[in-house]
């Protein structure tokens, strides 16, 4: 199980690499130079400046030097196993050990690029880890009624209005929703951006002293957003568990369940669930880049200051050092959750061996 | 209830279409052929004909979309002499698509020919069209590739491939409807829509125009106009009002049935012009994702081994990467175009059907008629595509169905952020239009919306449908 | 003459599908007397699976409905109990094994669960002694070492074995009557014999019935002692095995026994019957054989008027209006409480290979 472990997460590794080759070069060999727009941008610098930020760029990127060697410069600062100190002569002086991952500095904000990402990707983190259990149970249990009450009416109404609940955009149901029910000039129910009052530095978390208090606070700010990132995803695995569900009630060994004289609640939770389960699990999987994708336009129609917008808003900016750092992390959040979810398949499916 | 024939009275009623499989019959021949029974079936229930429905609307708005919404009168009489100016605005891509359409469907109804061959028709026809129209432009095109600076290729290399390309052009004009009716008619498809594809890439766009759509108006309230015939919504998807600013960010009005935008323009226009961007991002977009996950599912599935471990890579890569993360990096970086945009959402799309064939071909390469195949010392291609591709094409089809509304969603989202199309409208870049101002423009909100999720709805009900019509387990579930 | 287990009594099951109904058995009747092995030939859809699901009322409700008849077993019907009480029927009084052991294990759960799970329902006993039951019942099958095995997965085991496991699971019970629906079609000639030898010694030591369907006549003609042979929905046969193999009745079975190809006999064409097996949903009218038989030689009524089963000879049932007495014999359900002559078999020496032996199992 160990060397299974071992061997997955290594193979991590070039996925990622291939992954952020791949944006680095897309980047890198736009018609416009990053150095030109960089330095364009702000036009007016003092020669020293300029000529200060032309050493930076070259030292971090080696800007005159061929782009497959700029890019594993830049992987090289970036990754926790690389080359400490690079002498004259390899590779006898250089040191190659593990050290901090070096993300760069941001242009935009002349701040490194570390607490930037660090104040930004708990408030991502939260939103995500808020829907998908919901989505997930949600499903799960709408599923199961739906395969309960297969081919009657309730069944497929419900089948066809999930799938219009998947086919809605996000993008119009967020602005329908901040429009409507987070509007003074219809209804205010909820609030119309950011996750937080900005009274909440000093509220009291529960709710007391004629304040909601920040819990209910933040909960009631995290309702529209949560709602946005929740309903597509559950739809599209409420009609798999349905799906499945109905697939694994045709299969022989739930015959031999019932031939057994279980009863049917015992067949269905006990028996065909857990079976019709796996396939969900690799689903799952395939939905952590739409939540991505869903999170870049959730946190931009409501305010949220996550990883989503720092994605736009880095490349707007033109700030590519903050911009590669953000997506590598996305990447590797992401491709995290698929390693998570490989091994709960490989943990809850006894076929599947470590080998 | 018994409509007795000597089954002891139970109501039977007769089993139409083909016997079921299992115990074997003579009674019933097969009356379809299995393609027509697959899109027979997805078209039965009512869902997936409103879809389908839908879909047809779109398509038709999309074909005439410069008839009926245009600024540019049909015909008018200025000082005594008759004019069509929207005749002369039209860009040769205006007249290849109605032109293709009816061609389309003169064929669809008279079925003379196969599908492969109809297609191969209607793609000559377009060629033609398109040859046709753009010609008269080309002086204008040398002289904008002369004055330009073209960084790919050289300006003599692209008056070379100008020159190679019309001469192809010509000869396919002539020769070619020797060929297209008896075979070979995927062949002479891709023939003929290669220079077309090659045209467009090279002739750079043209550079805008200023047209100044408020003449029309202005010159009709002056009197100098004495008749004219407006298309039926009369105004452009860039006419932005200039000569009545107080109709900006209006709601639904009389003339301006879905409101105006903050910068002035109609949104019932603007929305028309606008479904030409999401059917043909669509389509090519899946076009291209189908071709290439095709392509490299069909070598990783056959030859297994070193080319399946590298696919696999590839596939994981691709997969790694959020798209829309990507097609906005590209899109800040490389500017905003709509091929480039078609084909950055192809290339990040097909890794899904790239899966299903490796898996359908990984199944079938055991099967006996494909050992028979090799056996029998069939070239590759031959085997690959007519042999085990149309065996393994089903799961494709559906996510392709499926896929058509992904793209159009991603590309709504990418010009609701911001980083769309700047000269074409877009629905999703008119949602993001919906909180400018002071307050909520509804009206902006909710048709463009509604017309984004009316369409993915119309393709995923289709693509249901299409799935549960493929799949072969649906006759054991009740 | 001992009261029989099982008596059914005028079964019919149909289904609606969306291509009309289809009535895949009709009318079906005999008894299976305690301690009796029935065997239900015919070939594949007569609807001799649908008549064994159905005793155990496992046939899914939509599409699938009993139209009409009973099942009786000591006396109470079975298709009009509740479905509580029918769940304490399914596994105790009557158990069922199927014909694909490699797919009717669940494969998420182990095989001491599976079988633990039925135990631990019809019986009260603490899970320890579960265990030790489930432990035993694997022994008696003749898997080894089976402490281990119950910690096992269905994917480790072979398709053999997993069959033991299904007959253990089912006889953990003490059930009185088996169905085992195709036991041994999807295994391997040899493990066919230890299955069935197996089955056929376990019967004896708990006095058990058996209705064994099969399409192979060599298996009834080792291991059944009556046998019913289905075409199309109906019984149209009925008789001791003795007398089923001497003295066939029905042209039907007629068919079935010419078509074995004989050791030493050098045929150049190997007999068959002609024609195929009718679709259930378009039944032939009159006799459903009809198309088929060679007995017809142009008489109307075989096409228009479908023979009934009558007692044709003592203990022997036949459906055809051909059949010598047919007309003048009294239309009854088969009831046969027959027993074969237990012939000493050469295997029966074999028998500590194959099953365990006599002496106690210590765990």
């Amino acid at each position: 199980m160990l060397s299974y472990l071992i061997r997955r997460i290594l193979l991590i590794v070039p996925t990622l690499i291939g992954a952020t080759a791949l944006i680095f070069f897309v980047m890198a060999l736009a018609p416009v130079s990053i150095t030109d727009a960089l330095l364009s941008r702000e036009g007016n610098l003092q020669p020293g400046e300029r000529k200060a930020r032309e050493e930076y760029l070259n030292r971090r990127y080696g800007l005159n030097k061929p782009l497959p060697v700029q890019y594993f410069r830049w992987l090289n600062a970036i990754s926790p196993v690389g080359v400490k100190e690079k002498g004259p002569g390899f590779p006898a002086s250089w040191k190659v050990g593990v050290k901090w991952p070096d993300l760069g500095n941001s242009f935009k904000q002349a701040r490194p690029v570390g607490p930037i990402i660090l104040e930004a990707l708990p408030v991502t983190l939260l939103i995500q880890t808020i829907s998908m259990p919901l989505s997930i149970a949600i499903a799960i249990t709408s599923g199961i009624w739906a395969a309960k009450h297969r081919g009657k009416l309730q069944d497929v109404a419900t089948g066809t209005v999930l799938l219009g609940l998947w086919s809605l955009p996000v993008i119009w149901v967020a602005v329908m929703l901040i429009g409507y029910l987070a509007n003074v000039h219809y209804l205010k129910w909820f609030p119309a951006a950011g996750l937080h009052d900005p009274r909440a530095g000093s509220m009291s978390f529960f709710p007391g002293h004629g304040s909601a208090g920040y819990l209910l606070d933040s909960l009631w700010h995290l309702v529209l957003p949560v709602t946005c990132l929740t309903y597509g995803s559950f739809a599209f695995l409420s009609k798999l568990t349905r799906a499945s569900l109905l697939d694994t009630l045709g299969a022989d060994f739930i015959r031999t369940a019932r031939a057994k004289g279980l009863s049917e609640r015992v067949v269905l939770y006990r028996h065909a669930l857990r079976n019709s389960l796996l396939p969900l699990i690799t689903v799952f999987a395939g939905i952590l880049p739409a939540m991505i994708t869903g999170s870049i336009v959730v946190e931009k129609v409501f305010s949220v200051a996550g990883m989503g917008r720092l994605v736009i808003d880095s490349l707007l900016a033109q700030d590519r050092e903050l911009f590669l750092s953000v997506a590598t992390i996305t990447l590797l959040l992401q491709l995290t959750g698929f390693l998570l979810m490989d091994i709960a398949y490989a943990i809850a499916d006894p076929r599947v061996s470590y080998e | 209830m018994s409509r007795g024939d000597g089954n002891s009275g139970f109501p039977v009623r007769p089993a139409v279409g083909y016997a079921p499989g299992g115990a074997m019959s003579d009674d019933l021949p097969l009356r379809r052929t299995y393609l027509q029974h697959v899109v027979h079936d997805t078209l039965v229930p009512v869902a997936s004909r409103l879809g389908l429905a839908w879909v047809v609307c779109l398509a038709f708005f999309a074909v005439t979309a410069p008839f009926i919404a245009n600024s540019h009168p049909i015909l008018m009489q200025e000082a005594g002499r008759w004019s069509s100016p929207m005749l002369k605005s039209l860009e040769p891509a205006d007249i290849v698509l109605p032109v293709a359409a009816i061609a389309a469907a003169v064929l669809l109804v008279r079925r003379k020919l196969s599908a492969g061959q109809g297609l191969g028709m209607v793609a000559w026809v377009s060629a033609v069209t398109y040859a046709a129209t753009a010609w008269p432009s080309a002086p204008q095109y040398y002289a904008t590739l002369r004055g330009a600076r073209l960084e790919l290729m050289s300006a003599w290399a692209a008056w070379t491939l100008l020159r190679f390309v019309g001469a192809m052009v010509v000869m396919m004009i002539v020769l070619l409807p020797i060929f297209v009716l008896p075979r070979r008619a995927t062949m002479v498809a891709g023939a003929c829509l290669a220079p077309l594809v090659v045209l467009t890439l090279v002739f750079p766009v043209r550079p805008p125009e200023l047209v100044v759509y408020e003449r029309y108006r202005q010159k009709e309230g002056s009197g100098q106009i004495t008749f004219v015939l407006r298309a039926m919504v009369p105004y452009s998807a860039n006419d932005r009002l200039r000569d009545q600013p107080e109709l900006r960010l209006t709601p639904p009005r009389r003339g301006h049935p879905l409101g105006t935008e903050p910068n002035g323009a109609d949104v019932l226009s603007r929305m028309i012009h606008a479904s030409r961007i999401a059917l043909s991002i669509g389509f090519i977009a899946t076009g291209i994702a189908v071709v290439v996950g095709v392509i490299v599912g069909g070598l990783m599935g056959y030859f297994v081994g070193t080319v399946d471990l590298l696919g696999m890579r590839l596939i994981e890569i691709f997969q790694a990467i959020p798209r829309l993360v990507l097609l906005v990096a590209i899109t800040a970086s490389y500017g905003r175009s709509l091929y480039l945009m078609m084909a950055v959402i192809g290339m990040l799309s097909w890794t899904g059907d790239a899966r299903f064939i490796r898996a359908e071909f990984l199944k079938l390469r055991k099967e006996d008629f494909v050992q028979a195949a090799v056996a029998a010392g069939l070239p590759l291609r031959s085997i690959l595509f007519r042999h085990m591709l149309p065996n393994g094409i089903a799961p494709v089809l559906v996510s392709a169905s499926f896929g058509v509304a992904s793209a159009i969603l991603l590309e709504s989202t990418l010009s609701f952020l911001g980083l769309g199309l700047v000269d074409e409208p877009s629905w999703g870049q008119m949602l993001n239009q919906a909180r400018e101002g002071s307050g909520f423009n509804w009206w902006i909100a909710l048709f463009p919306g509604a017309a984004i999720f009316l369409t993915v709805f119309a393709y995923n009900l289709v693509g249901e449908s299409l799935r549960d019509a493929l799949d072969p387990k649906l006759l054991k579930r009740e | 003459m001992a009261q029989p287990l099982l008596e059914i009594r005028d079964l019919t099951v149909g289904f609606d599908t969306d291509r009309g109904w289809i009535v895949p058995v009709r009318n079906v009747s005999f008894c299976i007397y305690p301690g009796q092995t029935a065997a239900l030939v015919g070939e594949s859809g007569c609807g001799k699976s649908v008549t064994a699901l159905s005793i155990l009322r496992l046939i899914a409700e939509p599409p699938g409905r009993i139209l009409s008849g009973q099942v009786l077993m000591e006396g109470r019907d079975l298709l009009a109990l509740p479905e509580t009480q029918m769940r304490s029927v399914r596994g105790k009084d009557i158990a069922m094994i199927f014909q694909e052991p490699m797919t009717s294990l669940n494969p998420v759960f182990t095989i001491g669960d599976q079988i633990m799970e039925a135990i631990l329902l019809h019986q009260h006993v603490t899970a320890r002694e579960a265990r030790d039951i489930a432990e035993r019942s694997l022994y008696d099958v003749g898997i080894a070492d089976p402490g281990r095995r119950l910690n096992e997965y269905p994917h480790q085991m072979s398709g053999g074995m997993r069959q033991r496991v299904m007959i253990a699971m089912a006889l953990s019970c003490k059930p009185k009557l088996l169905i085992a629906d195709e036991p041994t079609t999807a295994l391997d000639v040899t493990i066919q014999a230890q299955i069935l030898e197996l089955l056929r010694k376990l019967q004896r030591q708990a006095n058990m019935a058996m209705l064994l369907i099969t399409h192979d006549l060599g298996v009834v003609a080792e291991n059944a002692d009556v046998v019913g042979v289905m075409y199309a929905s109906r019984i149209v046969e009925y008789a001791t095995v003795e007398d089923l193999f001497d003295r066939p009745a029905h042209p039907y079975t007629e068919g079935l026994f010419r078509s074995v190809p004989k050791l030493g006999n050098l045929a150049e064409r190997l007999a068959t019957i002609p024609g195929t097996v009718p679709n259930p949903a378009h039944f032939p009218s009159g006799c459903k054989f009809h198309p088929r038989c060679h007995r017809m030689e142009g008489d109307a009524k075989c096409g228009q008027i479908e023979p009934s089963l009558r007692e044709v000879a003592g203990s022997h049932w036949a459906a055809c209006h051909h059949v010598p007495n047919h007309a003048s014999s009294p239309e009854t359900s088969p009831r046969l409480d027959h027993r074969r002559e237990v012939v000493a078999m050469a295997t029966e020496d074999l028998g500590a290979d194959v099953l365990p032996s006599a002496k106690e199992y210590r765990p």
